[in-house]
């Protein structure tokens, strides 16, 4: 940027133009935001006796706590693998050329387009062991009955999510593909490099930056997820699926203790704001991604 | 070979991705009986049509329609006005605190939304918003994830076009509406489908924040045709599809700038 | 040098703002809706289950609606959703005028100090409607904290052996009475495809076997749970076994809701159920071709059975009180329980309307009302502790690992026992 566009003069510009979102922000975002961590300080039904930060340390100690952690970090992984494993495999393959793409990336998207809800009760119905659609077809086809949600709960969650998310994916590694100049396969190819080898010495490291943006987007709304459990599986069998947002969730609307449950809130925002960080580090490669 | 193998992957996976959808569809059109066989039904024997008319009967559900298309279209449309402003202001100007400001914009992603939904409610409550279209709209008027997309797609728009504009004695908000925003069309679409898509389907903030059916939006009023101890599905099911329809057409309209939109952002 | 802002660029931008701004209270106008509140005068707002809105309370409602000269709101929910809603009302201080609750939460609020006691209505008006005299105990004592009554039963339910009669006839089997007889039973009528018996996944099934057992949930004298518990572990694992022993039990899905057993029921994969009322209905309407019949609640050390059911109460900061009474006086009234026992089979918790010909003429209704007396209510001596929502989340946990996990009982219920006698303490 020239060094007189940092005058004094755009620099008043700029706050004129930020102006209604910096309000915006601070009523709906860091007003609330501070509102949780004063909440998280207190304790009582209607949060109203001071508790010091005695919240946080029952939580930092709180089996139940720890384990919907746990949880939610192994349906993170699994969606985040999932997603970028499928993502840029469907995207390789639709990068081709190859006739009727487009209605194949429309098709593989549709899913991304409804709601979470509607997606779990739906999911919910086709699952059930007895009654639901897909036993029937697995009888039908002569194969075993399944009880994915008693027998695999948390990746079964995951892969519902991955169900409506991966098209999102693909179409994010597919931009990213398209980003890559054709004269660096043609140049390897010369050299006699196979399709493997292109794959992992070219392909790989460019896309290096969308991977990133894949994955951690998919960690922020893995480790957020809550309508999995909320519709799906109400968090069981036992406590299999007690996602971290969802048991919070369940502190605060079905235990009652507002202040316990804000400060389980406060250490999850420093959880995902730490592996957010961490992931942007290990993944800067030369580039300021923010 | 490689072909075929290609075009059964992707067919494979569009199978999966679309067969449980017409499920959906299939469930609409089925009878409350048919829903609840011993031995579920894949397609009605003879489709029930009035299920749809049944939700209108039934609910508001008409109210519910226009609920949903009044509040994710203003707060579509203010994205569209908001996010590609503040993103031009990050990407293309220098002032004291930018970087710090940034970082507490992208902070705010990782804020889940039942975090604020307390808060919030009281806040509305005061400002005696409760029940009413601004407040389901106020909250979500931007977000963190437009402007950084916003801002990623105009950071490769040559300053000197700024520049020359400026030495020609164009206004600054000139500048922002006739060099950059024309531009930054299929970033727009990409905003404006995400925003849509995503304030279509919201549900705790419209089931917190309307006390009357009236102003229930589609979500939330899906949730009435649960009884007691057991689900309608066959109204549900109905009520999903017509969920889906305008997220589904509007894609339609926009998929064509879908990947260059957000190859430009430079998320790739 | 480029041009600095505008004059005239402030005023556009001004203006965009304003009118983005604008454009909210504007499109509310043009698509006509009213910006009504949750506490406008005139409105009478009433949080009710969305499975209850029968129609002798549309009556009821239109009358009061006439007398008061008020409009009602009716707002129907899902207990969860409808608990949301209230728990962020408390906060604002912007509360509905009255609220049906599934049980429990009238004592947990007034603990807490968000419900009105309702003592000097009852005093005025008790005489007169016969509260509580002609209401039955259990639904007094569970509705009343510190001498203090805080809310009015709605329905009294309770917890009885549903069974497909023609699959019993079929496979010469007689309605069973004990655990033994009940688990002879269930082997007997599973067969290819059918299930003699369908458990549910909701923890709150677990009490009526705990009652028979004779189990107490929680004794605050000692600050002991589940005694004895010798017995407590032998009434889960018998309900594990039937799942995972002897196989006459499907595994149940975890999940939100209690429907699981009734749609077996109704599939007809499922010879017998327990449950209560509510599953009537769906029953009928699904499935008019089953022979139903209701039994008694089992036997095992005593006959017993889970009291449940709803009640109405009135939020603290509510400003009608005088008006919130007068819905609760009118909806109460025995014609209006007989009215919505005829539409529905529900169960009422006058003792009056256990000798309505509607009752005791019914096969089914009259199986229900003859065991309200020995029903039991689960939970009060928890909820008084104030610690009904954490003993509820872990009860879940534990149950379902027994059930659906098949986790060895006496394990489950040892780290359950040690937790909640902790924070029950």
């Amino acid at each position: 940027m020239k060094p007189r566009t940092l005058s004094g003069r755009y620099a008043r510009t700029a706050y004129l133009f930020l102006l209604p979102a910096i309000l915006f922000f601070a009523a709906f975002f860091y007003l609330p935001i501070g509102n949780v961590v004063a909440t998280s300080l207190r304790t009582g039904p209607q949060a109203d006796q001071w508790a010091g930060l005695g919240n946080y340390t029952q939580a930092l100690a709180d089996p139940a706590v720890r384990h919907s952690f746990l949880v939610t970090v192994a349906f993170a992984v699994a969606v985040v693998a999932g997603s970028i494993v499928l993502g840029l495999a469907l995207a390789m393959a639709i990068d081709q050329p190859l006739k009727g793409r487009v209605a194949f990336r429309v098709l593989l998207l549709v899913p991304y387009l409804t709601s979470v809800a509607i997606v779990g009760l739906l999911w919910r119905n086709i699952l059930d062991p007895e009654l639901g659609v897909l036993n029937r077809v697995l009888l039908a086809a002569g194969l075993p009955a399944q009880q994915w949600l008693n027998t695999a709960p948390l990746l079964t969650i995951a892969a519902v999510t991955l169900w409506q998310s991966v098209g999102y994916t693909m179409v994010l590694f597919l931009a990213g593909l398209q980003g890559i100049p054709e004269t660096y396969h043609e140049a390897a190819k010369i050299d006699g490099a196979d399709a493997w080898r292109r794959f992992w010495r070219i392909t790989l490291p460019l896309l290096a930056p969308t991977t990133l943006f894949v994955s951690v987007m998919a960690v922020i709304s893995g480790l957020q997820a809550f309508g999995q459990a909320y519709i799906i599986t109400g968090g069981g069998p036992g406590d299999a699926t007690d996602l971290s947002v969802f048991h919070i969730f369940n502190v605060a609307f079905r235990t009652r203790d507002f202040g316990y449950s804000s400060a389980q809130s406060v250490l999850l925002l420093i959880v995902i704001v730490a592996f957010t960080l961490v992931q942007l580090r290990a993944g800067r490669r030369g580039e300021v991604v923010y | 070979m490689r072909r075929t193998l290609l075009y059964l992957l992707l067919g494979l996976a569009s199978l999966v991705t679309v067969l449980p959808l017409l499920y959906m569809v299939s469930l609409s059109l089925q009878t409350e009986a048919e829903t609840l066989s011993a031995r579920a039904v894949v397609w009605p024997a003879s489709p029930q049509w009035g299920n749809y008319a049944e939700l209108f009967a039934r609910a508001p559900f008409g109210n519910f329609i226009v609920n949903s298309l009044v509040v994710a279209g203003a707060i579509t449309l203010a994205h569209l006005i908001f996010d590609p402003l503040v993103g031009y202001v990050f990407a293309k100007f220098r002032f004291p605190l930018r970087n710090t400001l940034f970082v507490a914009l992208l902070a705010t992603l990782m804020v889940p939304f039942f975090v604020r939904m307390i808060p919030l409610y009281v806040l509305m409550a005061n400002l005696g918003w409760l029940n009413s279209y601004q407040g389901l709209i106020a909250p979500f008027l931007m977000d963190a994830f437009g402007i950084f997309l916003m801002r990623q797609f105009i950071q490769p728009i040559p300053d000197d076009l700024i520049s020359a504009a400026r030495i020609d004695g164009a206004s600054e908000l000139g500048i922002y509406r006739r060099i950059i925003l024309p531009q930054t069309r299929p970033a727009l679409a990409v905003l404006g489908l995400f925003t849509f898509v995503f304030q279509w389907n919201e549900f705790l903030w419209p089931l917190v924040a309307t006390t009357t059916p009236e102003m229930r939006t589609i979500p939330v009023g899906l949730t009435l045709f649960n009884q007691e101890y057991f689900t309608l599905w066959h109204l549900t099911a109905a009520g999903s599809v017509i969920l889906f329809v305008p997220t589904a057409v509007l894609f339609v309209f926009t998929q064509r700038y879908f990947v260059r939109g957000i190859a430009l952002t430079g998320l790739k | 040098m480029s041009s600095p802002l505008s004059r005239r660029d402030l005023l556009r931008l001004a203006a965009a703002t304003a009118t983005a701004t604008a454009a909210v209270p504007v499109l509310s106008a043009c698509a006509g809706a009213p910006t009504t509140q949750a506490a406008a005068p005139g409105t009478f707002t009433v949080y009710w289950n969305a499975g209850h809105d029968y129609q002798a309370y549309r009556k009821v409602i239109a009358e009061f609606e006439q007398a008061n000269k008020v409009k009602v709101n009716l707002q129907k929910y899902q207990w969860p959703d409808l608990r949301t809603r209230l728990l962020a009302d408390f906060a604002s201080g912007t509360v509905p005028d009255l609220v049906e609750e599934p049980g429990g939460w009238v004592q947990e609020f007034a603990v807490s100090g968000n419900a009105r006691s309702l003592q000097e209505y009852v005093d005025r008006d008790g005489q007169a409607m016969g509260f509580p005299s002609d209401w039955q105990p259990v639904t007094v004592e569970r509705n009343s904290y510190q001498g203090k009554v805080y809310g009015v039963q709605l329905h009294l339910t309770c917890n009885t052996l549903f069974y497909n009669k023609a699959m019993l006839r079929d496979a010469g089997v007689e309605v069973p009475a004990t655990w033994e007889e009940f688990l002879a039973a269930a082997r007997k009528l599973t067969k290819d495809g059918v299930y003699g018996v369908a458990l549910n996944q909701d923890y709150t099934y677990l009490w009526p076997w705990l009652t028979q057992a004779g189990v107490t949930p929680y004794d605050p004298s000692t600050g002991k749970v589940m005694t004895p518990v010798a017995d407590a572990v032998a009434a889960l694992q018998f309900q594990a076994d039937l799942i995972h022993k002897h196989k006459v039990a499907p595994v149940p899905v975890s999940g939100t809701d209690y429907s699981g057993p009734q749609k077996l029921f109704s599939a007809k994969r499922a010879a017998m159920i327990f449950t209560g009322p509510w599953d009537l209905e769906p029953i009928r309407k699904t499935s008019p071709d089953i022979e139903l019949g209701v039994a008694p609640p089992l036997k095992h050390k005593t006959q017993a059975t889970q009291a449940a059911g709803v009640s109405m109460f009135v939020p603290a900061k509510a400003t009608r009180p005088d008006l919130s009474w007068d819905f609760i006086k009118r909806i109460t009234a025995i014609e209006v329980e007989q009215a919505a026992t005829k539409e529905t089979g529900m169960l009422m918790p006058r003792v009056s309307w256990t000798k309505l010909p509607e009752v005791t003429s019914n096969e089914f209704t009259k199986v229900f009302a003859d065991a309200l007396p020995y029903a039991k209510d689960s939970s009060q001596q928890v909820r008084l502790t104030g610690q009904l929502g954490k003993w509820e989340e872990q009860l879940k946990v534990m149950y379902q690992q027994v059930l659906i996990q098949n986790q060895p009982a006496a394990e489950a219920l040892a780290a359950f026992a040690e937790s909640a006698e902790g924070f029950l303490r």
